[in-house]
């Protein structure tokens, strides 16, 4: 019977993949780090273009499901941190070669990314995950295996005590959110009562608003509304900004995503609110502009990266950038330029690779990492003995849109 | 060979539990109930796990007990068959897509809960929960007797008057109560069992992934297991099982498949475009192969041929 | 001077505060007009076939992206079609009628390929709702695929209405409601009296009627019901496609994902106000707009259970919602 043929033929097909999914192995990607003679030491230095068997460096973030809206900003900027350090010299001449393994959006998806990288790719040190709880279920994993972790985007409170061997170069919310706090009250001394609202399915904006409220009355002593929640999911927000207009405050701070946070935004000023706006991190990214348009117009907020920044290392990345997206930089992408960044700096001091061992080199390279200082496009950085960030300086910008509302600028002021 | 299975190790693990997920959501189906409500025990039972290991009990160092372990399960397993009976019995006196409706808003309302509360840890979840076993493969000590338990149970069960029970439900559900077979009572049955496998399997999954969150135990996640059903075969025991084991590994095939040989569109394609073919797997298979792929027939065919074949 | 405000005006102590109340049902009607366009949809189609076609919350977003690209907008930089536009740019209201029309299309589309073989082969009701989530899944991720996940907006004030919005309070006790929600407003209502008018005064809609009460019989009374059928799907899609892009316009398209929680949310709608019944489903559609937007403000973060809590209590007290008739044997 023809039905049962094709049957039988898709079954040996599941089966393959089965058998396939077990064979992986040989996929050519990998390039092993320890694979001594063939790695020839370069004595030229500085700008020579890089030769030699190329370092493997992991990148495991999100390039596919709804959360490949950030995965796919930090692919970018880890691609032009690889082009950027292998045009300058790449690891004491030899290149490095980023090996991006992708996650999807669940726990699962980033422990498998993580074991391929480990003991297929054999990398030398790992960029990601793109979400904190991804990172608290593959961080483990690394730490098992001694292999170093640099967090591109892991806010969350917890994640640096994973283990040793996991350090990150996003700045966990405490530090940066009171300064655009400060910045609203500069600004009108007037303001006495203060509406609160964050999404609470989101990570990063249910700790950013503890740090928010506790500022707004233990650091400020000012009156807090009560807190209106809603999800990054939600779109009609007509609940939650009534209720705030209601309590008539001088102050609103929102903690949220780009798209939930601007739409939140959007219906607050159709409905009348007037007052200043602060928004937390999650709104530092251009996607916002197209959700709120012309009601974004002064939103003030809390940056832990500014495009703005202006050292060399930023404004040579600002151009990559602009060059391949035709925009300006978002922070997801700097900081996963700062990810690789970090681990090739310490790399560059580690000497000559080609006679270690690959887990004394990841070990070495961990400890290079955490010792090391930074000038990152986010600013001067360096690392707690835990491996929590230092960042020397946060940004306050307030945004302005042209005046048809379809495109705008982060206005640094602070 | 042990890179092998340093590398997939925990894919081997994900493939045996979400197997066993997909047994939890064949059993309802047994007896023609669609439920979409695993994904809900599922995240219980992992919560279950999470706030026992890192609150209840503390391990201060070393490998966590498997003892725990046992005791976090038979804690999922009596709460999952609790609340599957407090959903079930009010969902399924009534016939037809009704179960499919409540067991939606169930997992949205534990979604929901999971975020709001306290215990739960709200989105950030739990985090470092302890480790029984050294390297994710030893999970497989759990994951694989787990698995076998359930499939020669449910093979067994087929076999006996309730199996029998389930199937004249399915086959006509009229006809089968007119024939004096308690409907209700055979369907919450079906329904509690599935419940109970899927709150077993969460505590499991719950110390494999060291994390537990709102993202776990989605609508997604239940259209993600209807597939492994549908697609291995919703007749037989095997069916789900092989459809489990195979349907996880292929997001990895097709990643390892997208190498540097291929047409960038198809490369990009097999990267994202897993859920489409996905998709397009439920939509051809409900179609073409209703029963999936392993049907009983299928199975009767083989042992025939076999065992000409002996001759 | 603002110090007078830490003193709650004395209103607010006296317990019901009725332009609270107001508002609250102005917030009610709004949204439920939303969930009620896009029940009618879900409804039809159940009535006909008696299948809860999953695929509706996805043609709702598909329906919201086609007018995206009819406005001749640009799509982002993460898909497929990255930076990629239409040459045409059409006037919005066209481009909605125009995103509308193709969705029901698409609708059409999905009906021949997720339903109908599974209807010829006489199978199992339970497939065809398996099915029409495989189509859901598909459709979902090749807007992904080809557009990418972020989140993409109308131009502003599409509508061009005056003001942003309406007070329908007084000056010092604002009660405003955004001028965008009573334009769906207004056009829940039309299409809901134009549906009705249509189901009970043409030929077509007793044809429809007919077939509802049973698809055989009608069939044999010489009514071509595989056309009523393709029709009741490009309706329902078209109605879908119409909602998707007017909560667009409200609130922007927030991605592929856009659809999911109103298709899930309007099961609830659709069983409070009885499966299969079109005034049902937008009662259905007002009252859980309604109730969620009664939840205390303290207690807002349980929203989002409001409509599931209902559907899991109208089963538990009157499984044939409020409007249905007790038998419903469909699937």
């Amino acid at each position: 019977m023809k039905i049962r043929q094709i049957q039988q033929v898709l079954i040996a097909l599941l089966v393959v993949s089965l058998l396939a999914a077990c064979g992986g192995d040989a996929t050519p990607t990998s390039a092993p780090a320890d694979s001594g003679g063939s790695a020839e030491p370069t004595s030229s230095s500085g700008q020579a273009a890089p030769s030699g068997e190329p370092i493997p460096i992991g990148v495991a973030v999100a390039q596919t499901s709804n959360v490949s809206l950030f995965g796919q900003e930090q692919v970018t900027g880890a691609k032009i941190a690889e082009q950027y350090f292998n045009d300058n010299g790449g690891v004491n001449g030899r290149p490095i070669k980023l090996i991006f393994q992708d996650t999807a959006g669940d726990e699962a998806g980033a422990i498998n990314a993580f074991q391929t990288l480990i003991n297929q790719d054999k990398v030398v040190a790992i960029v990601g995950p793109t979400l904190s709880q991804q990172a608290f279920s593959a961080d483990p994993i690394a730490v098992q295996n001694k292999v170093p972790v640099v967090g591109p985007s892991n806010t969350a409170g917890g994640i640096p005590q994973i283990g040793e061997y996991v350090s990150r170069v996003s700045a966990p919310v405490s530090a940066v959110a009171p300064n655009a706090i400060r910045y609203a009250l500069d600004q009108n001394p007037d303001i006495k009562k203060v509406a609160v609202l964050y999404a609470q399915n989101d990570a990063f904006s249910k700790s950013e608003t503890v740090v928010f409220q506790r500022a707004v009355t233990d650091t400020y002593k000012l009156e807090l509304a009560p807190v209106q929640t809603f999800q990054t999911t939600d779109t009609d927000f007509t609940t939650q900004a009534t209720a705030v207009l209601n309590e008539k405050p001088d102050l609103v701070i929102i903690s949220g995503l780009a798209t939930d946070g601007g739409n939140l935004v959007k219906q607050l000023r159709e409905l009348g609110y007037t007052g200043p706006i602060i928004g937390g991190n999650g709104f530092n990214t251009t996607n916002i502009f197209p959700v709120c348009q012309r009601f974004c117009d002064g939103i003030i907020l809390a940056q832990a990266y500014s495009y703005q920044q202006e050292s060399e290392i930023n404004q040579a990345f600002r151009k990559a950038y602009k060059d391949a997206q035709g925009k300006e930089p978002p922070q997801f992408s700097a900081q996963a330029f700062a990810g690789v960044q970090v681990i090739v700096e310490a790399l560059r001091k580690l000497g000559d690779l080609s006679s270690m061992a690959l887990e004394q080199t990841r070990e070495q390279l961990n400890q290079q990492i955490l010792a090391g200082t930074y000038e990152t496009p986010l600013g001067q950085l360096s690392f707690t003995p835990e491996g929590d960030i230092n960042q020397s300086t946060f940004y306050v910008a307030v945004i302005k849109m042209n005046d048809s509302g379809t495109d705008g600028t982060f206005e640094f002021v602070k | 060979m042990s890179d092998f299975f340093n590398t997939y190790g925990s894919l081997i693990v994900f493939m045996v539990l979400n197997a066993l997920l997909a047994l939890s959501l064949y059993l309802p189906l047994m007896a023609g109930q669609l439920s979409l409500a695993s994904p809900g025990f599922f995240a219980l039972g992992g919560y279950i796990a999470a706030i026992m290991s890192t609150k209840v009990f503390h391990v201060e160092a070393g490998a966590y007990p498997l003892g725990y372990v046992l005791i976090e399960m038979l804690l999922a397993a009596l709460a999952s068959g609790v609340l599957a009976l407090i959903v079930g019995i009010p969902s399924l006196r009534l016939r037809g897509i009704y179960l499919a409706l409540a067991t939606i808003a169930f997992i949205e309302i534990v979604r929901v809960l999971s975020l709001t509360l306290e215990i739960t840890g709200g989105a950030v979840g739990i985090f470092g929960i302890p480790q029984p076993f050294g390297t994710p493969l030893g999970y497989l000590w759990l994951a694989l007797p787990l698995l076998i338990v359930a499939a020669l149970a449910i093979w067994r069960l087929e076999r006996v008057r309730v199996g029998r029970a389930f199937n004249a439900i399915r086959a006509d559900e009229l006809a089968a109560g007119a024939m004096g077979i308690n409907t209700t009572y055979h369907k919450v049955l079906a329904f509690t069992l599935g419940a109970i496998l899927a709150g077993i399997v969460g505590v499991v999954y719950a110390h494999v992934l060291n994390t537990w969150n709102a993202r776990q135990g989605t609508f997604e996640a239940g259209v993600a297991y209807l597939t492994y059903v549908l697609i291995g075969g919703s007749r037989t025991v095997v069916g789900p099982i092989v459809g489990g084991l195979a349907l996880t590994a292929l997001p990895e095939v097709l990643r390892s498949l997208g190498g540097e040989s291929l047409p960038t569109w198809l490369n990009n394609f097999l990267n994202s475009g897993q859920s489409i073919i996905y998709g397009t797997l439920i939509v051809l298979s409900t179609t073409f192969f209703p029963q999936g792929l392993i049907t009983p027939r299928l199975l009767r065919f083989w042992r025939r041929t076999r065992a000409s074949n002996d001759q | 001077m603002r110090g007078g405000a830490l003193v709650a005006p004395p209103d607010r102590q006296a317990g019901v505060d009725f332009s609270q109340i107001l508002q609250n049902i102005l917030n009610g009607l709004s949204i439920g007009s939303v969930y009620a366009i896009f029940a009618l949809g879900y409804t039809l189609v159940f009535s006909i076939l008696g299948i809860i076609n999953f695929a509706h919350g996805a043609v709702f977003t598909l329906g919201a992206y086609f007018t995206y690209a009819l406005t001749g907008q640009r799509f982002g930089f993460n898909g497929l079609l990255s930076n990629t536009a239409l040459p045409v740019a059409l006037p919005f209201i066209v481009a909605m009628l125009g995103g509308a029309t193709l969705a029901g299309l698409v609708s059409v589309l999905v009906e021949r390929v997720a339903f109908r073989p599974l209807r010829q082969r006489n199978a199992d009701r339970l497939l065809s709702v398996v099915s029409s989530l495989g189509v859901a899944v598909i459709l979902v991720n090749l807007i992904q695929y080809l557009v990418g996940a972020e989140s993409y907006s109308y131009p502003s004030n599409p509508f061009g209405l005056s003001k942003p919005a309406i007070n329908f309070g007084s000056v010092e006790r604002p009660i405003p409601v955004r001028s965008i929600q009573i334009v769906i407003f207004a056009v829940a209502l039309v299409i809901l009296l134009l549906l009705t008018l249509a189901i009970n005064r043409t030929m077509l809609g007793k044809a429809l009627q007919a077939v509802a009460e049973d698809l055989t019989t009608a069939r044999l009374l010489g009514i071509n019901t595989k056309r009523l059928i393709v029709l009741t799907f490009f309706v329902s899609g078209f109605l879908a496609g119409l909602a998707g892009t007017l909560v667009g316009a409200s609130q922007s398209i927030t991605g592929p994902y856009f659809g999911i929680t109103f298709g899930l949310k309007g099961l609830g709608v659709i069983v409070l106000g009885g499966l299969g019944n079109v005034s049902g489903a937008v009662l259905g559609g007002f009252v859980i707009g309604l109730a969620e937007a009664f939840v205390p403000p303290q207690f807002v973060q349980y929203k989002e259970a409001v409509a599931f809590a209902i559907l899991f209590l109208i089963l538990l007290i009157r499984p044939q919602g409020l409007l249905g008739r007790t038998q419903v044997q469909k699937v």
